[in-house]
């Protein structure tokens, strides 16, 4: 039975997860922090890309729609790669290993839909080391619990701003899967499904924020900006 | 399980891209009946509450009345479940996991309550009466009910959701995600897979009303 509220892990548990926590103290925070951070749009990697190659798919949403689906596109990444990668190795068993196998296939179908919106505007899916935590059912276990929470949260953050109501429609329904995602792993992990009557939503920069301090990201997506020309030398 | 969004935003199912939006079973509704009062409901057939009430509203908008109407539809299904949770609590059957999301849950929907009720000022209105009989008092069928109340306030959630403002859809994505949560809870209890698909498909507020209807005394 799930454990007292009180007991639950929170977002803002996450990166002082027992799991995550060894990896906290790692350098390199440079080489990968670009990844999120170009998706999220702070920067002008999505924008450029659409300023300087405007795909097919998306040539008629807003800039700010596009840089919103590639954030997600970029949490969609993290998350099936995670459970494909746990699936891969086969260190979990029973309900453990269903909801990896069900869960993985979710964050599967919404990569391929979201890159299917974007066309070429989609962001490239970067390199990933989970550092161990896809091959200990402990360590997945409570990744996955941060993950979903903090993916419902940041789904719940950036829908407000979509401008598309197709594209709401559709972050709105990958959003409520999120927050079954994140119960059905609670639960396995003896927290409380739904711990609080409200659910808060977590910005683009905390959310970037959390993500980097794993260190689960370990090459940033290739700079696809054409505004970056080949160098010749000689 | 593929996502059903088209490209250029529009539905694979062809419909029209003069700004009518339907995403599945979604289509605006230009009235949201149902959010108004369970009196208004129990004027209106079954079969009346249909196309003139669920026409695709091209061009619609989102405004501040739209709002009040689908918070208040949100009030109406929050205090039905808040309702059924405490009739199924009183009745004394439920025991372990299952009396422990009775009591988690049904305290969140008085939360829910509280806060659309807060939010909706004076048009919120009295609650109606409600009777569920044993499909909230015996454990079996406690369960069924659950999933499906719960489940269908989340789909018809998501319908909705996309008429909102965005200050509004603000405050409602906070309790969605919550109805998502009790709808897995839900079904892992009652043994089946708490995520079924991919993307939670909506339903329209007609659909939604027919299985609120039968609760409505």
């Amino acid at each position: 039975m799930p454990r007292d509220a009180s007991r639950s892990l929170r977002l803002d548990d996450f990166d002082l997860d027992g799991a995550l926590r060894e990896t906290h103290e790692r350098q390199c925070r440079e080489t990968r922090s670009g990844f999120l951070r170009r998706a999220a749009g702070a920067g002008v990697g999505v924008v450029g890309v659409l300023a300087v190659r405007p795909a097919s798919a998306v040539a008629q949403a807003s800039s700010g729609d596009v840089a919103i689906l590639n954030f997600a596109l970029a949490l969609e990444y993290l998350q099936a790669s995670f459970y494909t990668q746990a699936e891969r190795i086969g260190a979990l068993h029973g309900a453990l290993a269903e909801q990896a196998h069900v869960v993985g296939a979710h964050e599967r179908a919404h990569v391929r839909a979201f890159k299917a919106v974007l066309g070429s505007a989609a962001i490239k899916e970067p390199k990933f080391d989970f550092r161990g935590v896809t091959d200990n059912p402990n360590a997945f276990r409570s990744t996955a619990v941060a993950f979903e929470d903090l993916a419902t949260a940041a789904y719940k953050e950036q829908a407000p701003r979509i401008q598309s109501r197709s594209y709401l429609a559709a972050a709105l329904a990958i959003h409520s899967v999120e927050a079954r995602h994140a119960a059905w792993i609670r639960r396995l992990a003896g927290f409380l499904p739904a711990a609080h009557a409200f659910d808060d939503p977590l910005s683009d920069s905390k959310v970037v924020e959390i993500v980097n301090s794993t260190h689960f990201v370990t090459l940033k997506t290739p700079d696809t900006s054409a505004t970056s020309s080949p160098r010749f030398t000689g | 399980m593929t996502i059903r969004v088209g490209r250029n935003g529009t539905n694979p199912e062809g419909a029209s891209q003069r700004g009518e939006v339907r995403w599945g079973t979604v289509r605006m509704s230009r009235a949201g009946l149902f959010a108004r009062s369970a009196a208004v409901l129990g004027a209106l057939g079954g079969s009346a509450v249909g196309a003139a009430e669920f026409a695709a509203a091209a061009g619609s908008q989102r405004t501040p009345a739209r709002d009040r109407e689908i918070f208040g539809l949100a009030l109406l299904i929050a205090r039905l479940e808040a309702a059924f949770y405490a009739h199924a609590l009183a009745g004394g059957r439920l025991t372990g996991e299952t009396h422990q999301f009775a009591s988690v849950v049904g305290a969140q929907e008085k939360a829910h309550v509280k806060y659309l009720t807060t939010a909706l000022g004076s048009a919120a209105g009295k609650s109606p009466g409600f009777r569920f009989g044993d499909a909230a008092t015996d454990p079996t069928k406690f369960l069924a009910t659950a999933v499906s109340l719960e489940s269908t306030a989340l789909a018809v959630y998501n319908g909705q959701a996309v008429n909102l403002t965005p200050q509004a859809l603000a405050a409602a994505a906070r309790v969605v995600s919550v109805e998502a949560r009790h709808a897995a809870w839900a079904r892992a209890l009652a043994g089946q897979v708490p995520a079924p698909v991919a993307v939670d498909v909506p339903i329209t507020v007609s659909q939604a009303e027919s299985v609120f209807r039968p609760f409505l005394a």
